[in-house]
C-alpha cells in the first residue's frame, strides 16, 4: 500500500508539472490577449481580429485550400496505399521513406525548388493566382504526406486488408465495390484523423504560402504579429482553438458505434 | 462428368513448386477435404479453385466451364477463411446480405434470403449484431451464412475452425456438415487436423510437398495409407524394420520373431520395406491364432480414455494403445511384455 501511494504522488506530480508546462504559456497568451483595453479584460483584440477583412480573406483561403489539398491527399494516398498493402507489400518500407521526407527536407529548400521547377516554362505555375494555388495545392499535399501516410498505414493495419478484399470479391464485389464498400468504410477513423491533422497544418502552413505569395493565414499572422501587440496572441489563441477543434473532431469520430473493433476477424 | 476438375495443375512462385500436377475430380455434392502440414500447397490449390491465384499451368473447370483463367468475382465461388473475414462495419445481417447487394438483387430478396440463411445458422436474432459483438463460433457461422447466401456452385472453407477452442469446434464442423448436407454443395476443406478432415469428408486429399499423396474415403486413408507420408500422418504408425522369409506367403520377421499379413506387396528393396501397424490395432497378451511379439515395457502413459503403452521390441519402440476400462491390468515399466495382432492388422510399406 506504502509503495502504492510513492506511485502515485510521483504520477500526480509529474502529470501536474507536464500540464503546467504545456497550459501556462497558453494561459499567459491567452491572458495577454484580453488586455488590449487598458486597466480591464475584454476581447476587443478577438473583435479587431475578426473585424479585420484581411483576416477573413486569409482564413477564407485557408480553408478552402486546407480542404482541396486535404480531399486530393485522401484521394491519392488511400488507394496507394491500400494497394501496396494488397500487390506490393515489399514497397511499404519505401512508400514510408519517401513519406518522411518533408521532415528532411526543409520547406524552405522544398519551396525554392518548386519556383525553381515550376515557375518556368512549360509549366509556368506561378504566372496567375489559379496556376499557384494549384502549386501550393501540391506543396501542402507533400507537407501533409507524413500524417496522411501514417494514418491510413495504422488503420490498414488494424484490419486484415488481404482477406476482406478477397472475401468481398468472392461474393462477386469488383474493385470499386471493394473500395467503397469495405475499405473506405473501415478506415473512416483513420482517414478522418490523417485529414484533421493535415487540415490543422495547412491552416498554419507559413513559408509556402508567404514565398508564393498567397493570401494564406500563416503569413497573415506573421504580418500581424509585426505590426501589433495584442492581435497576435488573439490569433495565437484562435489558431489553438482550430487545433483542438480538429483534435476533437478526430476523437468524437474515433468512438462510432462499431469503431472499437476494426479487425475484420 | 465431374462437377469441379482440376487438371494437370501447378503453381510455382518464383520458380519454386508450390502445387505440383494436381489431378481431382469432384462430383456433385461431394465433401472433400484437402489434409497435409503447413506449406504442403493446400491453401494455394484451394485458392486457386477461388481464383485469388492463377495456376503456372492446368486447369480449372467447374460444371464443364473453364474457370482457370476468370478473376474470383465472377466465378461465383462461396468463401469461408480461417479469420472470418466479417465486415466490421456491417451489421450480421448487411454482412449475409453484402453479396446479394454487391450483385444488384432487388432489396426484398436479399431480406428473404438474409432470413433464411440466419435461420439456416440458428442465429435469427442477431442480425442486427455487428461482428464485434459476437463470439468466434457465432462470427464463423455468420462467415458460412454469407458465403451460401449467394448460392455458390462450389463452398471453399480455408481452415475454418482453427481459430476457435476444442469444444467449439466439435460443435461447429458438424453444424457445418449438417449444412452441406442440407443443401448438396460441393465443398472443399483446407485442414491439417486429421480428425476433422476424416469425420467429415467424403474423400480426403491427403498433400504433402505440393503433390497429391493419396485421395480415398476416410476409411480407405486410414487403414490402407498408400505412402509411408500417408500412414505416418494420418494417426498414430508403428513402421518396423522386417525381412522377407516367404514373400507369397506374407512371412516376414522383425528381428527373429516371425510375423505373418495377409496383403502382399511388390517391392524393389528389402532394406527400405517396413511393416506398418496402428497402435490400436495390439492386443495385450498371447494368441494362438494371431501374430506374437515380445518385448519390453518402456513407458505407460495415462492419456484419459487411453492408455499407451511404449513397448520395445527387437530393438524398436513400438506404440500401443489400450482402452482405459477399469479392469485393464496396466504392466509395469521393464516388465516383459507380449503383444498380439491379427495379420489383416498389419502390412508391408
Amino acid at each position: 500500500m506504502k509503495k502504492l501511494f510513492k506511485i502515485d504522488v510521483w504520477a500526480w506530480f509529474w502529470g501536474i508539472l507536464a500540464l503546467l508546462y504545456f497550459f501556462l504559456p497558453m494561459y499567459g497568451t491567452l491572458d495577454f490577449s484580453l488586455r488590449m483595453q487598458k486597466g480591464q479584460i475584454s476581447f476587443l483584440a478577438y473583435q479587431t481580429v475578426l473585424a479585420d477583412p484581411q483576416f477573413m480573406e486569409s482564413f477564407r483561403y485557408s480553408v478552402i485550400m486546407g480542404l482541396i489539398s486535404v480531399s486530393l491527399s485522401v484521394i491519392l494516398f488511400v488507394p496507394t496505399v491500400y494497394w501496396i498493402y494488397l500487390k506490393l507489400p515489399n514497397l511499404r518500407p519505401v512508400m514510408e521513406a519517401i513519406t518522411l521526407l518533408p521532415f528532411i527536407i526543409p520547406v524552405i529548400v522544398y519551396v525554392f525548388g518548386l519556383i525553381r521547377t515550376f515557375s518556368g516554362p512549360p509549366f509556368e505555375l506561378t504566372l496567375t493566382p489559379f496556376k499557384t494555388d494549384i502549386l501550393i495545392t501540391a506543396g501542402y499535399i507533400v507537407l501533409s504526406m507524413p500524417f496522411m501516410f501514417r494514418a491510413i498505414d495504422v488503420g490498414m493495419r488494424a484490419i486484415d486488408v488481404r482477406t476482406l478484399t478477397e472475401a468481398a470479391q468472392s461474393l462477386g464485389s469488383n474493385w470499386f465495390q471493394v473500395l467503397f464498400d469495405v475499405i473506405f468504410p473501415n478506415l473512416r477513423v483513420a482517414i478522418l484523423s490523417g485529414a484533421l491533422i493535415s487540415f490543422a497544418l495547412v491552416m498554419g502552413e507559413l513559408i509556402l504560402g508567404d514565398f508564393l505569395v498567397r493570401p494564406a493565414l500563416g503569413p497573415y499572422m506573421v504580418l500581424v504579429g509585426r505590426d501589433h501587440a495584442y492581435e497576435p496572441a488573439a490569433l495565437a489563441i484562435i489558431s489553438y482553438a482550430l487545433t483542438w477543434v480538429c483534435l476533437g473532431l478526430i476523437m468524437y469520430f474515433s468512438r462510432g458505434k462499431n469503431t472499437q473493433q476494426l479487425t475484420g476477424r | 462428368m465431374s462437377f469441379l476438375k482440376l487438371t494437370n495443375v501447378y503453381k510455382l512462385f518464383t520458380e519454386i513448386p508450390a502445387v505440383e500436377d494436381f489431378n481431382l475430380e469432384a462430383e456433385q455434392g461431394e465433401f472433400i477435404s484437402f489434409l497435409g502440414p503447413s506449406g504442403c500447397g493446400k491453401t494455394t490449390t484451394l485458392r486457386m479453385v477461388a481464383g485469388f491465384e492463377m495456376p503456372s499451368s492446368g486447369q480449372i473447370t467447374i460444371s464443364g466451364k473453364d474457370l482457370t483463367y476468370v478473376p474470383p468475382n465472377k466465378r461465383n465461388v462461396g468463401m469461408v477463411f480461417q479469420s472470418y473475414a466479417l465486415f466490421p462495419n456491417m451489421t450480421v445481417a448487411e454482412n449475409i446480405g453484402y453479396g446479394l447487394k454487391a450483385s444488384g438483387k432487388p432489396k426484398a430478396e436479399i431480406k428473404q434470403r438474409v432470413e433464411e440463411m440466419l435461420e439456416l445458422i440458428h442465429l435469427g436474432n442477431l442480425g442486427a449484431r455487428f461482428p464485434s459483438q459476437l463470439s468466434g463460433g457465432q462470427q464463423q457461422r455468420v462467415a458460412l451464412a454469407r458465403a451460401l447466401a449467394i448460392r455458390p456452385q462450389v463452398l471453399l472453407l480455408d481452415e475454418p475452425l482453427s481459430a476457435l477452442d476444442a469444444k467449439i469446434r466439435v460443435e461447429l464442423r458438424q453444424e457445418i456438415r449438417r449444412i452441406q448436407q442440407q443443401l448438396g454443395i460441393t465443398t472443399i476443406y483446407v485442414t491439417h487436423d486429421q480428425e476433422e478432415a476424416l469425420s467429415l469428408s467424403d474423400r480426403v486429399v491427403v498433400m504433402s510437398q505440393g503433390r497429391i499423396e493419396q485421395v480415398g474415403t476416410p476409411a480407405e486413408i486410414y487403414t490402407t495409407p498408400s505412402t509411408e507420408f500417408v500412414a505416418r500422418f494420418v494417426g498414430q504408425i508403428n513402421l518396423l524394420p522386417i525381412h522377407v522369409v516367404d514373400q507369397p506367403a506374407g512371412l516376414v520377421k522383425v528381428g527373429q520373431q516371425p510375423v505373418r499379413t495377409s496383403r502382399s506387396v511388390n517391392y524393389s528393396d528389402e532394406k527400405a520395406l517396413r511393416l506398418a501397424i496402428r497402435p490400436e490395432e495390439l492386443n495385450p497378451g498371447h494368441r494362438e491364432d494371431a501374430n506374437n511379439l515380445t518385448g519390453v515395457v518402456e513407458t505407460v502413459t495415462y492419456l484419459g480414455s487411453i492408455v499407451r503403452i511404449r513397448v520395445l521390441i527387437e530393438g524398436n519402440s513400438v506404440l500401443m494403445d489400450l482402452f482405459n476400462e477399469r479392469r485393464l491390468r496396466l504392466p509395469a515399466v521393464g516388465e516383459s511384455f507380449e503383444l498380439n495382432f491379427d495379420t489383416d492388422a498389419c502390412w508391408l510399406l
